[in-house]
């Protein structure tokens, strides 16, 4: 048992009024070492721990505290490690699945929220709060017209503090681009490491496909879209380097696979790739299992695996440990860096989600794209 | 007795600054200061608080904008520029690619245990061959500057010999010269473009940072705290060359990694017989001409692999 419930607990059950000091002055989920402790209060027939980790049980079944309306689920959890989770509270036979009543940090994502865990020696990174010092960049909307996908598009662009126009710039497409700003403090995070001259001031395509789970799956429109109209449209709009090694393509997850597809179908165009936690899934023989919305990834992926060539120079990966997709980013890393790729690959204990890839952005960006702090003296 | 005009080196201005002190300390001559500070590229007209801190008139030569001006208006000389710049930044890169097998292997012998009198022949080949490939950068830098140095500056171009003499009237107006920080490849390059490098020897210098750096025969650039990690200290190009025999690293409290003796050691030893002097934060060295006069709280890196105070011979 953890020692705080230990020490409550020492005399026997507590009383209601012990309980809530205990409570008003723990900290939760109660981490000691590598033991973390969930707690919940309440009345419930069972209480579960859901935090859709690869390697744990998907429910983690919490214990009553004797004679008190606590309940308790312990894990270990490595040093450095986060991970997102929700309870699963059963009461009056209805399932509830909630975030942690006891605990404030929460992730946010496209589809709501989720409880964090920092394990024992994480620390969020400073460069991921805004900061006074920083002077802030704009973002502005432009609307391309895209052949490929046969509509007008909108794109928010992140333009640099002190942007001018007589100087060039390096340019980075990020997929999902609006996700990244809400929920992984994209903007935060390029004006910090730009003031502090760890990237160099840069324009940000950020692009949100109204479908990604088709468009980013693999989908030649998506890469031409990039490739032949953003590109020219933005390269027409404002003083890009015109170099593969100034321009780079970034995204997570399907973004992962999206970046990875458009490089692949336009070889020597984009020179970087940022890819965190990419599904690639594929199939060495016979069916995947992911289901039919992966159809696409692993035609594309299969492919890939057959025939990579060199879609970027340089390319930084990131994973986590606890996402299913490690085995899939693990085996894509000898592959890539047989052809030759310079290559930066990042295993992480944390999942899929927006903190992990907002937590590896300072590490991705900057060897991507070095700053001028090696040439500054102030 | 020493002799030759006075060279005032301070460390970075920031967080908190001692210019105003050292230079009441230094008895710097009375009168308009011309004050480069095309290190910081766009911001290089916000001067005002340079002016409060100084407390004398100061004429801000604008170096930075000045380059901008040719540029706009000569597209021929702005297209040499970039490419100079492109090939230099080239033979940057394929220096670094040679560079960092021999440092480590350098760093390794070092470190190695064993027969003392092997290990020492070992090394000192190691550091011989990072000696000899630091030269021929510097040998290569300057050669790929020299054409370009020479055609900028013949005064062909009306906008830029205009500039050539005006930067010249107002320099020999002033009783100094003061040179801020920032990036060391922009103020090292705009102040080629304007030869201001040839209206330095005879006045009084006051520079901080990249401003001490460039002052210097060599320009070496390095930090070990950068988001990648640890980076070989770099031989950038040549200095001005009026303070032979010293090389400047501002900020190293924060940039060197101080407890790593291996590295110190290497850094010291590669580039001996010049002194690797640091400014940091509050220092303030005087020379008269060459001749070191005061050391503040500069210090240097010794053989050994330490960083000691600096003393004056």
């Amino acid at each position: 048992m953890n020692p705080s419930l230990r020490r409550l607990f020492r005399k026997g059950a507590p009383d209601t009024a012990q309980i809530d000091a205990f409570i008003q002055n723990s900290d939760f989920p109660l981490v000691d070492g590598s033991d973390v402790t969930f707690v919940y209060r309440g009345p419930a027939e069972s209480v579960n721990l859901r935090c859709w980790i690869s390697g744990l049980d998907t429910a983690q079944p919490f214990q009553p505290l004797s004679d008190t309306d606590l309940w308790a689920a312990t894990i270990d959890l490595p040093r450095g490690s986060r991970i997102e989770y929700k309870f699963e509270v059963v009461a009056n036979g209805q399932h509830h699945l909630i975030l942690d009543p006891l605990n404030d940090v929460l992730a946010r994502d496209p589809f709501g929220a989720n409880s964090v865990c920092q394990g024992h020696g994480y620390e969020r990174p400073g460069w991921t709060f805004e900061s006074e010092e920083a002077r802030t960049g704009d973002v502005e909307t432009v609307r391309v017209d895209s052949r490929a996908f046969r509509e007008s598009r909108e794109v928010q662009i992140y333009i640099p503090a002190r942007f001018r126009r007589n100087r060039q710039y390096s340019v980075l497409f990020v997929h999902d681009g609006v996700d990244y700003l809400n929920f992984a403090s994209l903007k935060t995070v390029l004006d910090n490491l730009i003031h502090a001259l760890e990237i160099p001031q840069m324009i940000v395509a950020l692009t949100q496909s109204p479908d990604r789970l088709r468009e980013y799956a693999g989908d030649d429109r998506h890469a031409s879209f990039l490739a032949e109209d953003l590109l020219p449209a933005l390269s027409e709009k404002y003083p890009l380097i015109d170099s593969p090694g100034a321009r780079g393509v970034m995204g997570a997850s399907f973004g992962g696979v999206a970046s990875l597809h458009a490089a692949w179908r336009f070889p020597g165009l984009f020179g970087n790739l940022l890819l965190q936690s990419g599904s690639y899934a594929f199939s060495d023989i016979g069916r995947h299992q992911r289901g039919p919305v992966f159809d696409p990834v692993v035609r594309f992926m299969n492919e890939f695996r057959e025939y990579p060539g060199i879609p970027a120079e340089r390319i930084y990966m990131s994973c986590g440990i606890y996402e299913s997709l490690i085995y899939e980013n693990r085996s894509l890393v000898p592959q890539l860096q047989a052809q030759g790729i310079e290559l930066r690959f990042e295993e992480v204990r944390d999942a899929h989600n927006w903190e992990n890839w907002r937590d590896r952005l300072r590490n991705g960006l900057s060897w991507l794209y070095p700053g001028p702090l090696w040439m500054v003296y102030e | 007795m020493s002799e030759g005009p006075g060279r005032l080196l301070l460390g970075p201005q920031r967080p908190t600054h001692n210019l105003a002190e050292a230079i009441v300390d230094a008895g710097l001559p009375e009168g308009k200061m011309a004050t480069i500070s095309a290190g910081w590229q766009e911001a290089e007209n916000d001067i005002d608080d340079l002016r409060e801190i100084v407390g004398r008139p100061l004429v801000d030569l604008g170096i930075y904008n000045r380059a901008d001006e040719v540029f706009r208006a000569d597209e021929d000389l702005a297209r040499r520029y970039r490419s100079r710049q492109d090939r230099l930044k080239e033979q940057q890169r394929l220096y670094r690619l040679r560079l960092k097998q021999l440092a480590i292997a350098a760093r390794q012998t070092i470190r190695a245990e064993g027969d003392p009198e092997l290990i020492a022949a070992e090394q000192r080949h190691a550091i011989a061959q990072l000696r000899a490939l630091d030269r021929h950068h510097l040998h290569r830098t300057e050669s790929l500057q020299k054409p370009f140095g020479d055609a900028f500056n013949t005064g062909n171009n009306e906008l830029l010999a205009r500039h050539h003499r005006e930067i010249g009237e107002i320099i020999n107006g002033c009783s100094a010269v003061m040179i801020t920080g920032g990036n060391i490849m922009v103020l090292l390059n705009r102040m080629r473009l304007f030869g201001v490098q040839r209206l330095l020897a005879s006045k009084y210098l006051v520079a901080w940072s990249a401003g001490a750096m460039v002052l210097a025969e060599r320009i070496v650039l390095f930090h070990d705290r950068t988001p990648q990690g640890r980076r070989d200290a770099e031989v950038f190009g040549a200095g001005f060359g009026l303070i032979p025999g010293c090389i400047f690293l501002p900020d190293a409290a924060h940039r060197l990694r101080e407890g790593e003796r291996s590295r110190i050691e290497l850094m010291s030893r590669r580039f001996s017989p010049d002194e690797c002097i640091t400014l940091d934060n509050g220092t303030a060295l005087e020379f008269a001409g060459d001749t070191l006069l005061k050391t503040g709280t500069a210090r240097r890196l010794t053989d050994d692999g330490r960083i000691v105070r600096l003393k004056v011979a």
